[in-house]
């Protein structure tokens, strides 16, 4: 019992360091995109790759879409959803210039995981009802990808080259998923040889709602009291 | 526990995922009150950030406001630069503080804005922050790491150029490298 534990908490820690501040694009990147004046293909997919990587809302959610799913034709389908999704804001909405204010949106991505635990715990099977996961696995890509193309936007992006730009990024995006959810589903699977994933998926999801309650306050405080 | 094939999830009964989601959400709760608030936002309801010393850990560097315990200083100074020649100027600042400046040459002139540590062992831990050929710059500047940090200048033509540096913050002291030699000099505080 206490491995399975300790196993639940590593699992936890992995996904919290893999971010360290809040999920936008800051720093010495910022500089950077800044600077680009022109078509810049490498840099742009290497920035979506990494924000992808490095940001753990997107995993959270990505972590509880591909809990339950065993086949790898399922797991395509589902993630197919997800990035055509997250690819149709992005790309509209950098190229529309919509803008959506970042804590707003990033407190709605929270609840995106929130949602998924409740999904798998069965929350809503004894609803008459029961939401189409794979109608709310392609909404909820159409926020994380109006979120991404909020944080894009931040930037004064140059005009020149734009198009290629967003384009690059969003490869990026698809790229860093990849390799994401390969260590996501390397992990996962490992941890289902173990009798301990079917008897834990309470205790896992309950976490995975936790941690997804815990980022939407989080940007909701920063929305009452940075905007 | 797959109920059904398309989309399996493992069913709880209601009471359960009733309790499971409290649980998550009043967790959730206590962490953001406790650690999260206190140190992303300084909002430290319970005092649990103070005593934890995690207060306004995030935005140390993003607050609008920024106290410095170092004297406010201010200095004008003035050098006439003869046909190709260069000194450099450096002000003493510690990691983090920051000082406004504005220089003026009569003439254009080269220029190489850098910075090193007091401990310096090679050249590569002199960052360059800016060079090229002007008559003016101004700007803010923040001491990335405790040292020296100013500029070189060196007047190409064949002309004599007058050359004013005026400053403005938490420096200390300065120091002239001219004709081989290195000069320091203490800049009174203005309001002590």
């Amino acid at each position: 019992m206490f491995q399975q534990v300790k196993n639940i908490g590593l699992l936890i820690a992995v996904f919290l360091s893999a971010g360290v501040s809040a999920h936008s694009i800051d720093g010495a990147d910022a500089n950077f995109i800044q600077d680009i004046d022109g078509p810049a293909i490498a840099a742009f997919v290497y920035l979506g790759a990494k924000h992808m990587v490095t940001g753990y809302d997107h995993l959270l959610y990505l972590a509880g879409v591909v809990f339950f799913l065993y086949r790898p034709a399922q797991v395509f389908q589902y993630v197919t959803l997800f990035a055509l999704g997250h690819s149709i804001t992005l790309l509209t909405g950098v190229l529309a210039g919509l803008q959506v204010n970042a804590f707003l949106i990033d407190a709605l991505i929270g609840l995106s995981i929130v949602y998924k635990g409740f999904e798998n715990i069965g929350g809503f099977d004894r609803l008459p009802a029961r939401p189409n996961p794979k109608i709310a696995v392609f909404l909820f890509g159409l926020i994380h990808g109006l979120g991404l193309a909020t944080k894009l936007q931040v930037f004064d992006l140059s005009p020149n080259g734009l198009v290629v730009n967003i384009l690059s990024f969003n490869v990026g995006v698809e790229l860093g998923q990849i390799c994401a959810l390969s260590l996501i589903l390397i992990a996962l699977s490992l941890w289902r040889t173990h009798p301990s994933y079917l008897r834990h998926t309470l205790l896992s999801n309950t976490a995975l709602m936790c941690g997804g309650f815990l980022l939407c306050v989080y940007q909701l405080a920063g929305y009452f009291s940075l905007s | 526990m797959a109920t059904q094939p398309d989309s399996p999830t493992q069913s709880a009964s209601i009471k359960t995922v009733a309790i499971a989601t409290g649980v998550a959400a009043i967790i959730a709760g206590i962490i953001a009150v406790v650690v999260v608030l206190p140190a992303e936002y300084g909002i430290d309801p319970l005092g649990t950030g103070a005593a934890l010393g995690i207060t306004g850990l995030a935005d140390a560097n993003d607050s609008a406001l920024e106290n410095s315990d170092e004297a406010y200083r201010r200095q004008s100074i003035e050098f006439v630069l003869e046909p190709f020649q260069s000194i450099e100027y450096k002000y003493h600042l510690k990691q983090g503080e920051r000082m406004s400046y504005a220089w003026k040459a009569t003439g254009e002139i080269e220029y190489d804005m850098h910075a090193e540590p007091h401990d310096m062992e090679s050249e590569a831990d002199v960052p360059t922050y800016d060079k090229g050929t002007t008559a003016s710059a101004q700007g803010n500047y923040q001491a990335e790491f405790t040292g020296i940090h100013g500029w070189f200048w060196e007047n190409q033509t064949f002309e004599e150029v007058i050359l004013t540096i005026e400053a403005a913050g938490f420096f200390t002291a300065t120091t002239l490298f001219r004709d081989g030699g290195a000069f320091e000099q203490e800049v009174p505080p203005r309001l002590e």
